[in-house]
């Protein structure tokens, strides 16, 4: 099982080197540099096409791709992200509010949206084909289908301008506590919620019913042990298993998976941060950022990996024998 | 599929011919409404900002006077050919990679899934943005763009559904028979996995019509003066609480769309009995 | 309540050219100053229950975000801060104010020699920095070293300024590389702060300046906080706190509506006739605006390169349906196909829409069936460029032209308009706004000593002959004889339609009933808050 482990961390690492490799070519092919968009019109009317050269030396734009990311790359090696071109900002310093901003609402929302999930999951997988699964199936399936952006709008709508409980938009510093920042990504979080809770409580209703279906749970039912131990001691953990990568895959992708939710809050996130860098062609920080959601997205896999290991069924169905 | 169990799995449930109904009107819509709407789609046919109702305008006009009737009827268009043409190029494609790689095996197969691993891991977005910065707003950059999103989900889920086929009887027969590999995979492997293929196509085309609608909202997706519901919810935002109706029309729509999507999959998914499609990888 | 300053210029603009020369007009700017704080002096004692009251924090957003904008680094600096306005924490030489003149801020007075390419500049003596020291003409040099050095400069000043020294304890003067007969606008640019003397390329960084406001805190590309200068040298400040807040891509209606923010810096022309129905808001609309330009890309192969389709193109556009549909009637001008604005008294209107005209050039180039453009590429600088290029394009379909636009994302866009790697002028589209200023400021951006970037002009007998009218133009001291040569430039470029100007907007601000002393100004990045005050 150690092998297996070291193997997958080791996998785990290549594919983060892949990427970074990946996201610079990516970034490679796009024409332009974060010098063509430093400059404004009025720069450009006083400047001969030899001052933006000499500039363009000047910021290191004009070195070769190959010399550049090596030069990234064995910083990143040893934590060092690198500065931003233009003003030399450590490109830590830019990305690290906003990662924090990020990681704090993504775990306000998965600490909402698993436990709703879970008990939508069970309800529906307890109680399928009746009514209430029905019922609740389709208000998650419509809560899905509605786009994030109108669920956002709306709820400023109703619970900032009309009714005002909350504030319609988020004018917390980037540095803000952790408490400030709770007490207004509420909104944002329910967006997000019912947008993804759908999905889901789907996965895990269909693995609620897997389990339930089983052997060991008609074994434990023979066995007269009363209906809520199956359904929490047995079929529950059972059944989340066979999600735990999709969740991890939902919660890695959360950090900048949440663009369209900071756009409408002004939620000072990490996928702003992301796009803007993309605008302006800082190269460091979009691969500063994309190897960070990638370290989270592998990280989580791993997590939910060695979360099977400990949860398989059949071990615990062993155990009650 | 004869023609019985075709109409079997279009009425499986009340849900399913909820779902089947709404994909249908709208797909009739997207592809005949234009031969009854009333105006042309960018003309400036009236005042701006008439309410519904008003005489001649009978879903209003929007911010610069445009037929709303009309721009509802036509804004699905090119999400809804974006979205199907897309997720069609992502599921053809990743579903004969992923077959292949199941029956191939060995390094090709490691080094795939190792590609979606990343592709998995690179944050959805960041591709989009490069894409569209780089390469602008056109129609098909974006299909192009959501090609690239959704192949590497299905070509996981189909090649795990290859491999519970390449290890039956009928394959290893074939393979006996001297048959090559492109022969077995084309053949003998995909006709065996379409029904997989067919559910990830509808699943994936509906969040797909998510995807470019906030792509549009992001300043990202289909590009104006095209009309596109997406786009309309961003260009009504602005005016929400004057002219409510500029957001809730396209967003109803969209929302209805996905809906129908959704309930038909599922019930198209039971009928298939691959309930547990989307769980399992 | 700068009316006696602006009949005074007016009077003396009509007496005859011979009499007027270049110090006389200085000194008028400075009796303009004076009887604009004799004016307001007046005001504010005829009316009591005006007075101005003390305390109190406003909050505005929607601003205008810097491009050039980075990091908490280099957030203070007159180049780099968040907004454009710089006003808040800075003083610049000169300002114009909301009517379109040029009034002194640390300058009082400014004069130039009869060739126009020497300056010399009068400064206040009674300026204090936020940290406490006086400002001096040694801090005017020093800023101004910064303002034209080479690597860390402004483009303006570069361009233009050669040398600056000291003359007196109150007196510098500046010589230019070229005469520049309205210098004293381009003292007044957003970037030429003042700041106290310090090595270049520390200059700035700090946020000292000597305006009404200091900087209390910063949060990088989302807001500023700003706190009362209480030592500031002129009219208030009255608030304690001023705020600007820019989310990116937020509705800052939103806000406003749900009481976060008093003031919408910038507002979207199609929201006003429902904002001056929201209760207790006042709008404030300028006299003008950024106007939206289209580059016509001249390369070889592009239908651009014949005069003819140019000047079809903008014989069809109806600007008159823009200004209705866009803005409503009341918030949008129409372009004469130059930089100028109509509050420039030298601006000249064009032709009006002639579609038959424009059929028939079409038809004399070729296009006797209609012609359809290459895609006119455009970024979202401002919320109703989509409405305005809509239109514009149903317009022109009329006179058999197929106009098709596409938005880009706005930063990335820059490269679609700027094509020189191999240094030639090919430009695969597009259109960019426009600050309103003076002619002379107008007028150079057409001026390009060299024919590349921006797409203007391809080698033609008319691009150098504008270019030679605007040298002498910057010669003439003389402002009606400069309006004259001002008149033949936009002939120029009316007759050879190089770019395209569609329409301007008229900058509107919406605010709180309780604000006071705050005016819309044409120049975006020239609205100053140190007027203002709450109820």
């Amino acid at each position: 099982m150690l092998i297996a482990i070291l193997r997958r961390v080791g996998l785990s690492l290549i594919i983060i080197c892949l990427v970074a490799v990946l996201v610079f070519l990516a970034t490679e092919v796009l024409p332009g540099d974060a010098l063509d968009v430093f400059l404004t019109s009025d720069d450009l009317m006083t400047m001969e096409a030899e001052d933006i050269e000499a500039l363009r030396h000047e910021y290191g734009l004009d070195k070769p791709a190959v010399e550049r990311f090596w030069q990234w790359f064995s910083g990143v090696v040893v934590g060092d992200f690198g500065v931003t071109f233009i003003d030399k900002t450590p490109v830590s310093d830019v990305i690290w509010d906003p990662l924090l901003n990020s990681l704090l609402l993504a775990t306000v929302i998965t600490l909402i949206a698993i436990p709703v999930a879970l008990a939508i999951g069970i309800l529906t997988g307890y109680y399928r084909g009746r009514k209430a699964d029905s019922m609740v199936s389709s208000l998650a399936i419509i809560g899905y289908s509605i786009p994030d952006f109108v669920i956002g709008t709306l709820l400023i709508m109703f619970f900032a301008v009309w009714i005002p409980i909350f504030p319609a938009l988020i004018l917390v510093f980037a540095d803000a506590s952790v408490l400030e920042l709770l007490k207004v990504s509420l909104m944002p979080a329910v967006t997000v919620i019912i947008g993804h809770v759908a999905h889901l409580s789907r996965l895990l209703r269909v693995g609620f019913i897997e389990a339930m279906n089983c052997e060991f749970v008609e074994r434990a039912r023979l066995s007269g042990i009363p209906e809520k131990r199956i359904v929490f001691r047995h079929a529950l953990p059972a059944s989340v298993i066979p999600s735990l990568n999709s969740m991890a895959l939902f919660i890695g992708n959360l950090l900048s998976g949440l663009i369209v939710i900071e756009k409408v809050f002004g939620y000072p996130g990490l996928g702003l941060q992301l796009l803007e860098a993309v605008d302006k062609r800082e190269v460091h920080v979009v691969q500063a950022v994309t190897f960070l959601g990638a370290v989270l997205v592998i990280g989580m896999n791993l997590l939910a990996d060695l979360a099977i290991i400990i949860l398989d069924p059949r071990v615990r169905s062993h155990k009650h024998e | 599929m004869s023609n019985k169990s075709v109409l079997d799995v279009l009425t499986h449930s009340p849900g399913t011919s909820i779902g089947v109904f709404l994909v249908a009107i709208h797909l009739l819509s997207a592809l005949f409404g234009f031969l009854f709407v009333p105006y042309g789609p960018t003309e400036l046919a009236g005042v701006s900002l008439l309410a519904p109702g008003s005489p001649g305008f009978s879903l209003g006009t929007d911010v610069i006077g445009r037929d709303y009737l009309t721009r509802l009827v036509l804004g699905g268009r090119t999400s809804i050919f974006v979205a199907m043409l897309g997720v069609m190029i992502a599921v053809v494609s990743g579903g004969l990679i992923g077959v292949s790689a199941a029956y191939i095996g060995g390094f090709y197969d490691d080094v795939i899934m190792r590609l979606v691993d990343i592709k998995l891991s690179i944050p959805g977005i960041l591709f989009v943005a490069l894409c569209v910065v780089g390469f602008g707003r056109s129609i098909p950059v974006l299909t192009i763009v959501i090609a690239i999103n959704y192949m590497p989900g299905a070509l996981r889920i189909i090649r795990s559904q290859a491999m519970t086929q390449v290890p039956l009887d009928y394959v290893k027969s074939a393979r006996l028979r001297g048959d090559s590999k492109l022969s077995v995979i084309v053949r003998e492997l995909c006709p065996n996995v379409l029904e997989v293929v067919v559910v990830e196509f509808a699943i994936r085309t509906s969040s797909a019509i998510l995807a470019v609608s906030a792509l549009s909202f992001l300043g990202l997706g289909i590009s104006p003066p095209t009309p596109d519901w997406g786009l309309m919810v961003y260009e009504g935002i602005q005016q929400i609480y004057f002219a409510p109706w500029l957001v809730l029309f396209p967003a109803f729509l969209i929302s209805t769309l996905v809906i129908g999507l959704n309930f038909a999959t599922d019930g198209l998914a039971n009928a298939l009995g691959l309930d547990a499609a989307r769980g399992l990888d | 309540m700068y009316s006696e300053k602006k009949n005074f210029e007016k009077n003396q603009i009509n007496q005859p050219a011979s009499g007027i020369t270049r110090r006389n007009f200085a000194i008028g700017a400075g009796a303009g100053f004076v009887s604009l704080s004799l004016s307001n002096l007046l005001f504010s004692s005829l009316s009591m229950a005006a007075q101005p009251k003390k305390g109190g924090k406003l909050v505005y957003a929607g601003s205008y975000l810097n491009s050039k904008h980075k990091s908490l680094k280099n957030a203070k600096h007159p180049y780099y801060g968040i907004e454009i306005r710089t006003r808040n924490t800075y003083n610049a030489l000169t300002w114009v104010d909301e009517e379109l003149n040029v009034v002194p801020e640390i300058a009082t007075d400014w004069e130039s020699n009869q060739g126009q390419d020497v300056w010399e500049v009068t400064i206040r003596e009674d300026v204090k920095f936020h940290d406490g020291r006086p400002l001096t003409v040694e801090d005017v040099i020093a800023s101004y070293n910064l303002h034209k050095d080479k690597k860390l400069g402004t483009s303006f000043v570069k361009k233009l300024v050669d040398k600056i020294e000291k003359v007196s304890t109150n007196k510098v003067r500046f010589f230019l590389k070229s005469p520049s007969s309205e210098f004293a606008w381009n003292l007044a640019e957003y970037r030429q702060a003042i700041m106290p003397a310090a090595p270049l390329d520390e200059m700035g960084f700090l946020g000292i300046g000597s305006g009404p406001y200091k900087f209390a805190k910063i949060d990088v590309g989302r807001r500023v906080i700003y706190e009362a200068n209480e030592d500031y040298w002129g009219k208030g400040p009255y608030l304690d706190t001023l705020e600007c807040v820019n989310l990116p891509g937020t509705n800052p209606l939103n806000g406003y509506l749900s009481g976060q923010f008093d003031v919408l810096a910038a507002v979207d022309p199609s929201l006003i006739n429902q904002l001056s129905a929201t209760p207790n808001t006042k709008i404030d609309i300028a006299k003008a605006g950024d106007q939206i330009m289209m580059v016509l890309p001249k390369y070889e192969g592009s239908p651009f390169m014949d005069k003819r389709v140019r000047q079809a193109l903008t014989l069809a556009l109806d600007r008159e349906a823009i200004i209705r549909i866009v803005f409503g009637g009341k918030t949008g001008w129409a372009s004469n196909d130059t930089h100028m604005a109509p509050f420039n008294e030298d601006f000249l209107a064009k032709e009006p829409r002639n579609i038959p005209k424009a059929k028939q050039l079409l038809a004399e180039a070729g296009f006797e069936n209609g012609i359809t453009l290459p895609t006119f590429y455009y970024a979202p600088y401002v919320p109703e460029i989509t409405r305005v290029l809509s239109v514009a394009a149903e317009s022109v379909k009329e006179a058999g032209i197929t106009m098709k636009i596409e938005e880009r994302p706005m930063a990335g866009y820059r490269k679609w308009r700027v094509e020189n790697k191999e240094k030639t002028t090919k430009h695969r589209f597009a259109m960019g706004p426009v600050g309103p200023r003076n002619p002379a400021m107008n007028l150079f951006r057409m001026a390009r000593p060299t024919y590349n970037e921006s797409g203007y002009w391809h080698p033609s007998a008319e691009g150098d002959r504008y270019i030679e009218l605007y040298e002498k133009a910057m010669r003439t001291g003389d402002p009606i004889a400069r309006r004259n040569i001002y008149h033949d430039m936009q002939r120029i470029l009316q007759n050879d339609v190089p770019a395209i100007f569609l329409t301007g907007r008229r900058e509107t601000i919406a605010f709180r009933s309780n604000v006071h002393g705050l005016k819309a100004h044409s120049q975006h990045w020239s609205l100053r808050f140190n007027e203002v005050w709450k109820s």
